[in-house]
């Protein structure tokens, strides 16, 4: 039943093939539309050396640290609207490369290792020399790692010497050590997410192994899987019962409880994987803590991939110009970070208006009560009233009415809508786009005008159909319509056409076309008259 | 018995006192819309026997009287009706003798019911149709005006005017002034709105240079707007100030005689001045002033209603309704009135922003196919299942109408192009045709080229949606057979297989199927293409048709049928041999019948048989359709009567219901506006109560669809049921005809009626294509055809073959 009356059906040429619909972006899904909102920057550029290493600080206001070099760079993660380097930043204690830096679980200390064996600790706050110096590595040590849980004392780190170390840190003593934990480098590990005396170590000999320092030293390791490559990275998933390795192209998840069973791999990085961490997806409903947490893996290809171990899927891929070594997300989801090989971290980030949120509510709490916002009375004299209400926007509650669409039409569509037909044939011809040339003069021959267009057209439009015809009268497409027009046009506008030179010089050009087409035509007919006995004889 | 498909636009409709019923007149019944769902509530029938003219509602005026609703309907039987229309029910009927076209009451907003307890008279005016002067005189005045007592049911005073024909009346709103267009110019009269004296009624003139088609008045002003033929409007003020004004004012008069120039007025009429407001390109068929005067609404044949603001001239436009226009009614209601389309459909418009809220659609007009259009057009196809017809619109449009339900199902756009009424023809949809199943429809529209050039012929494909009669288009085929236009096409019952013929010699299968594109993801298409070609001897392929159960191809070549296996593409035989084109197939049922129409010098309905291969019986008859049932061996015709008197409303086509065995109707059935009609077998509604009634089993029904698109649907073997007169003597003086029309070999032997049942007995054998090899081997167009090698040995082994059988 038609509720509506007809609308305006723009032209179409019958002739012209309509393209198939651009394939979407894929931006599409909520996730894609999470990752393209960060805004992004590079945060540092001058450091030429790779960033082997990114580390967010557990609380709040997660600072970066970043190993780069023989400094750990540290950036204030409370900065707007983006991370800037923390005013005794870089810690600088290092004889030679710094390598991974981790946070103590109360943000307040920081460990790193580095190319010298030594493991030192930092405070994070303010600039000065390393609070403790573990030595034992003989070794470049890749590997510290403070506990996620409240234990606050203690740290472990593994070294290119196979050692492995689980320190006393304020006594700076190993409280166990295991020589030889791997047949080669150690170069990835992860403290549990639930036990503080749980960590899993990956290294070069294609294994991982998983330690628990409350077992005698002989049952250690209670758990040990080959991975297949060399193993770059180990993560712990948040369960703590699933465990992500990456070396190689390929991700592998585990399931540590049941013995180190296979569940997933992931195969979507062209090159080495070089890191892991976590990520959250924020929902835009408050109701989700965290939201729905994302394994990022970064690799030499390039690329970011963000991937949902919940359901086994990637979920949204992210290119970088360069070779990416290190990835880093921050645990308030309004931050990421990506370190580079040569020296370069980009980052990613969010308008931080829930944080601020936060601050005010915090301070509203400690004064007891909340201080009411002055507003200010709009009046007559003031320039605003009158703007007043201008850019409001509708709540979730509000029922929108919205204005109807607004139908885009183009230049000829809307002359023809006004039935100036020659206009729109000039228009549609100056525009050069021999599709809506076809269109606009098929409507017109549905409308019986186009004869008496052309009849009208002056010198200028008439040679601007001439070149259109030049150009397209031979066109497959078009052809049997064009062809019978350019004999009319020819016709009907001869006199003109001789008393004019650039005409002339048009008319010269539509018969070399001519000759062309003929020749094509002659040769056509020779080919065919030369396949078609084969194909008489291909078909016997 | 069912009718349907009424014009809803004979006459202007009319809203009841609260504005939420529409009363339209629809043939001998007035229909009542709400306005709220634009749906059919009831219909006031029963009391006339000719088409309602006009309808007039009874005003209240007291809040309490709400609920009554009553009406005055005048129709062409010479009667006025007062009717109850909220019950419905026949209040009084006045008998007026003369057909009578128009009818107002001006008093009649007076007196309204309620305001005071004694009946007043109702005065009428009419204008009646004078019967007694034959149509054939050139200046006589058919058309008069008189004025009726309704509360009296007598006539009062004389002729108040006679006219060429009857004209249209019309009364402002508040009952005070009465007008007509007589030819180039105005007559109004003012009528004495407190005691009513026949001969206190003043009469002026108002003159104009073309002939005046539609005019109003102003609600509260002396203001009255004519449009002319041209597209032009005028507006008189202070019309009738000299003469319609009491004594008191003159000495007002004389001054404004004297001192003031009147800019526009012709002839020294008695109106102040008179503007011209031009926008229209065409004739102006109606004006109408808002309830408050401050615009004037008018529309013309290329369907766009201008709103005029009164006071400055300036206009808004409503574009795009698709149709001339032809009246345009306001409610009591401010934000709701009505437009009345030509195309059989009333627009219920929203106010301030003109918006259509509800549309309440009669089947729409059939239209005039374009000169130079070759073969036949598809007047209506029918989806037999869900019982709709397929209606070919003037607006490029399939219109999807409900035959048991009589309303609009939906509407197809075919063409994606503005329809501009007023302009030639130039694009028009040639052939629809429906699936069995209706899952599938085809359309073909045809441009027409402007000089020789541009002309396109466009074969479409639409699947049915998960509703009925919602269809998407699934494939275009430009041009599908070169620039030759299309003669036919039909869908096989049971595949998704099309065929078309044309007039270029050729016609192609086209089959529907789905691949998947593999070449990143996985990509499912689907689509029409073409499958197989075929000709036979380069002959204009006229017509085609799939058996039943849609394993025969019969393609008509002209003057001879060919049969075809529609899956080989294999020509299987050829049958006939009539002597003009012929134009229409069918297959008969299950049976083995054919039953081809032919037109031209020598008319033809043969039946031929497939089994034999020859013609079965034929008559010479002018047949404008053919439908055949599909479970029963009989089949109906449409036949036009040539008779020479065009006088309209008489019977001037027969339906014939004829058993295939047996050259004797079945029955016979006379019928108005056959020209354009068409006929099919429908099965029964199994909704409709009137079909549960009778036994269990399910009758198919006859539907007729006349020139008009009006319908009746009609069980052709209920006796009761039958429409006219199933007078025996017009069947008898039809079979004389008929026997003496026989051609060939029925009119040697007479009929075959007795050779049939040895046929029954060996139906296994349908065509047997294998025993005459020679007539088809050679058959099929040339890409088809193996080299002659490969036919040359299967010729020579088909004639070996052939002896042996021969022999024995």
């Amino acid at each position: 039943m038609a509720d509506e009356s007809k609308p305006f059906f723009p032209v179409e040429s019958a002739h012209h093939v309509k393209p198939p619909p651009p394939r979407r972006p894929q931006s599409l899904t909520p996730e894609s539309r999470f990752w393209r909102s960060f805004r992004h920057s590079e945060l540092a550029s001058g450091l030429i050396l790779p960033v082997t290493a990114l580390e967010f600080s557990p609380v709040a206001p997660y600072h970066v640290a970043a190993a780069c070099s023989a400094a750990v760079h540290l950036f204030d993660g409370a900065a707007s609207p983006s991370l800037a380097p923390l005013p005794h930043s870089p810690l600088s204690g290092f004889s030679d490369i710094a390598y991974s830096p981790s946070f103590r679980c109360d943000g307040a200390l920081l460990a790193a290792g580095g190319e010298s064996g030594l493991v030192q600790v930092f405070r994070v706050d303010k600039a000065g020399p390393p609070l403790r110096r573990l030595r034992a590595h003989g070794r470049p040590v890749r590997v510290v790692r403070y506990p996620r849980l409240a234990d606050k004392i203690h740290l472990f780190s593994g070294g290119d010497d196979a050692l492995l170390a689980y320190w006393d840190v304020s006594s700076e003593a190993q409280v166990v050590s295991f020589p030889g934990a791997h047949r080669d480098y150690i170069r990835a590990g992860s403290a549990s997410p639930t036990s503080p005396e749980v960590f899993a170590t990956g290294s070069y000999d294609h294994t991982v192994k998983l330690w628990d320092i409350r077992v005698p030293p002989g049952s250690n390791p209670f758990l040990g899987f080959g991975h297949g490559d060399p193993v770059e990275s180990v993560l712990f998933l948040p369960s703590g019962g699933l465990l992500a390795t990456a070396g190689g192209n390929v991700v592998k998840i585990w399931d540590i409880i049941t013995g180190g069973k296979l569940i997933h791999t992931i195969e979507s990085h062209n090159k080495t994987v070089t890191s892991l961490c976590l990520g959250r997806i924020k929902n835009e409903s408050p109701s989700h803590d965290g939201g729905e947490p994302r394994l990022l893996s970064v690799s030499i290809d390039g690329y970011m991939k963000s991937f949902d171990f919940s359901t086994f899927k990637i979920t949204h891929s992210m290119r970088y110009p360069a070779q990416l070594l290190s990835v880093g997300f921050s645990p308030s989801g309004n931050a990421r970070v990506v370190g580079t090989s040569d020296g370069v971290i980009y980052m990613g980030m969010k308008k931080r208006k829930r944080q601020e949120e936060k601050g005010t509510n915090a301070a509203s709490e400690l004064d007891g009560f909340i201080p009411e916002p002055e507003k200010q009375v709009l009046r007559p004299t003031n320039y605003r009233y009158f703007h007043r209400g201008k850019s409001e926007k509708p709540q979730d509650t509000d029922y929108v009415i919205q204005r109807a669409a607004k139908v885009k039409l183009a230049e000829h569509d809307k002359l023809l809508k006004k039935f100036w037909h020659k206009e729109a044939l000039v228009v549609a011809l100056s525009q050069k786009s021999a599709s809506s040339v076809a269109a606009v003069m098929e409507e017109l021959v549905a409308r019986k005008k186009l004869l008496k267009c052309v009849a009208n057209l002056d010198v200028d439009e008439l040679g601007l159909l001439l070149r259109f015809l030049h150009k397209n009268a031979t066109s497959p497409r078009y052809a049997r319509f064009l062809m019978g027009l350019t004999k009319k046009v020819l016709e009907m506008r001869a006199y003109d056409i001789q008393s004019n030179n650039n005409l002339r010089i048009c008319v010269r050009n539509l018969k070399r076309m001519i000759a062309e087409e003929i020749q094509i035509q002659r040769t056509l007919q020779e080919i065919q008259g030369m396949i078609s006995p084969l194909l008489v004889i291909a078909g016997r | 018995m069912i009718l349907g498909g009424q014009s809803l636009v004979s006459s202007p409709p009319v809203f009841s006192h609260d504005g939420k019923k529409l009363l339209v007149c629809t043939g001998f019944t007035v229909s009542i819309f709400s306005t709220s769902t634009g749906m059919k509530i009831t219909e006031l029938e029963g009391g006339h026997t000719d088409r309602v003219t006009s309808v007039v509602v009874v005003p209240v005026a007291a809040p309490s009287s709400k609920f009554i609703s009553y009406c005055w309907t005048s129709s062409l039987d010479g009667t006025i009706c007062y009717w109850d229309f909220s019950v419905p029910e026949l209040i009084k009927k006045v008998k007026v003798q003369l057909p009578i076209h128009s009818m107002v009451i001006p008093n009649i907003s007076c007196t309204p019911i309620g305001s005071s307890e004694k009946t007043s008279n109702h005065y009428a005016f009419i204008s009646v149709e004078d019967l007694t002067i034959s149509a054939d005189e050139n200046k006589a005045f058919r058309g008069q005006i008189q004025i009726y007592n309704l509360t009296k049911s007598r006539r009062v005073g004389g002729l108040l005017a006679e006219t060429r024909k009857p004209a249209l009346l019309s009364a402002s709103k508040n009952g005070e002034f009465l007008g007509i267009t007589n030819k180039r110019k105005l007559d109004i009269w003012k009528i004495p709105s407190n005691d009513f004296r026949i001969d206190e009624i003043k009469k002026i003139k108002l003159h104009h240079t073309k002939k005046l088609t539609a005019f109003a008045f102003h609600p509260k002003l002396r203001m009255v707007a004519g449009g002319d033929v041209t597209g032009r409007i005028l507006i008189w003020i202070g019309v009738g100030r000299r003469k319609f004004s009491g004594d008191s004012q003159a000495t007002n008069k004389k001054k404004n005689l004297t001192d003031e120039e009147k800019p526009g007025v012709r002839n020294n009429d008695d109106a102040d001045s008179c503007s011209t407001w031009h926008w229209h390109p065409s004739e102006i068929k109606f004006l109408s002033f808002s309830s408050d005067g401050a615009y004037l609404y008018s529309g013309g044949k290329e369907g766009v209603i201008v709103i005029w603001q009164v006071d400055t001239g300036k206009k808004k436009f409503k574009p795009r309704l698709g149709s001339p226009l032809l009246y345009f009614t306001e409610s009591p209601d401010p934000s709701l009135s009505c437009v009345t389309c030509a195309d059989n459909h009333i627009h219920l418009l929203k106010m301030p922003t003109m918006e259509i809220t509800k549309s309440i659609a009669g089947i729409k007009l059939p239209f005039s196919y374009p000169v130079g259009h070759k073969g036949l057009c598809t007047q209506v196809a029918y989806d037999e299942t869900a019982g709709l017809i397929a209606v070919p619109t003037e607006d490029y449009c399939v219109q999807f109408f409900s035959l048991f339900d009589n309303h609009e199902v939906s509407e197809v756009q075919v063409c994606k192009r503005n329809f501009q009424p007023v302009d030639d023809v130039t694009l028009y949809l040639a052939l629809v045709s429906v699936s069995l199943d209706g899952s599938l429809m085809g359309t073909v529209d045809v441009k027409i080229p402007e000089d020789g050039l541009g002309g396109l012929v466009s074969l479409k494909f639409w699947m049915r949606g998960s509703r009925i009669a919602e269809y998407s288009l699934s494939t275009v085929i430009y041009e599908p057979h070169s620039d030759a236009e299309i003669s036919s096409l039909a869908f096989r019952p049971g595949h998704r297989m099309a065929v078309t013929s044309s007039f270029g010699g050729d016609f192609k299968v086209w089959i529907h199927n789905s691949y998947i594109k593999s070449n990143d993801q996985l990509h499912q298409r689907t689509g029409w293409r073409c499958q197989s070609v075929g000709s036979y001897k380069g002959r204009p392929m006229t017509a085609a048709a799939f058996s039943a159960d849609g394993s025969v191809l019969a393609i008509a070549a002209e003057s001879v049928v060919t049969l075809w296996d529609p899956d080989s593409n294999l020509l299987v035989a050829v049958i006939g041999d009539t002597h003009s084109p012929i134009t229409s197939l069918s297959f008969i049922g299950n049976s083995e019948y054919l039953v081809s129409l032919t037109c031209g010098s020598t008319p033809q309905l043969a039946v031929l048989s497939t089994s034999k291969l020859r013609l079965s019986w034929s008559y010479k008859l002018v047949a404008e359709a053919l439908s055949s049932s599909r479970d029963t061996s009989q089949f109906a015709v449409l036949v036009l009567l040539n008779s020479q008197d065009k006088v309209e409303g008489k019977e001037n086509g027969v339906i014939l219901l004829f058993d295939v065995e047996d050259p004797v109707p079945v029955a016979t059935w006379m019928v108005k506006k056959a020209k354009g009609g068409s006929v099919a077998f429908i099965p029964a509604n199994p909704s409709s109560d009137e079909i549960k009634a009778m036994d269990g089993e399910k009758p198919s029904l006859l539907v007729y669809v006349n020139g008009d698109h009006e319908y009746i649907i009609f069980d052709p073997h209920n006796m009761d049921n039958r429409i006219g007169k199933s007078s025996r003597t017009s069947q008898i003086a039809l079979e004389e005809a008929g026997l003496a029309g026989m051609l060939g070999y029925a009119s040697i032997y007479g009929d075959l009626s007795n050779l049939n049942p040895k046929q029954d007995q060996v139906p296994e054998i349908t065509f047997a294509p294998s025993e005459r090899p020679w007539e088809t081997i050679f058959n099929g167009s040339s890409h088809v055809l193996p080299p002659l090698t490969k036919l040359c040995s299967t010729f020579l082994a088909s004639l070996i073959e052939k002896k042996p059988s021969m022999s024995e």
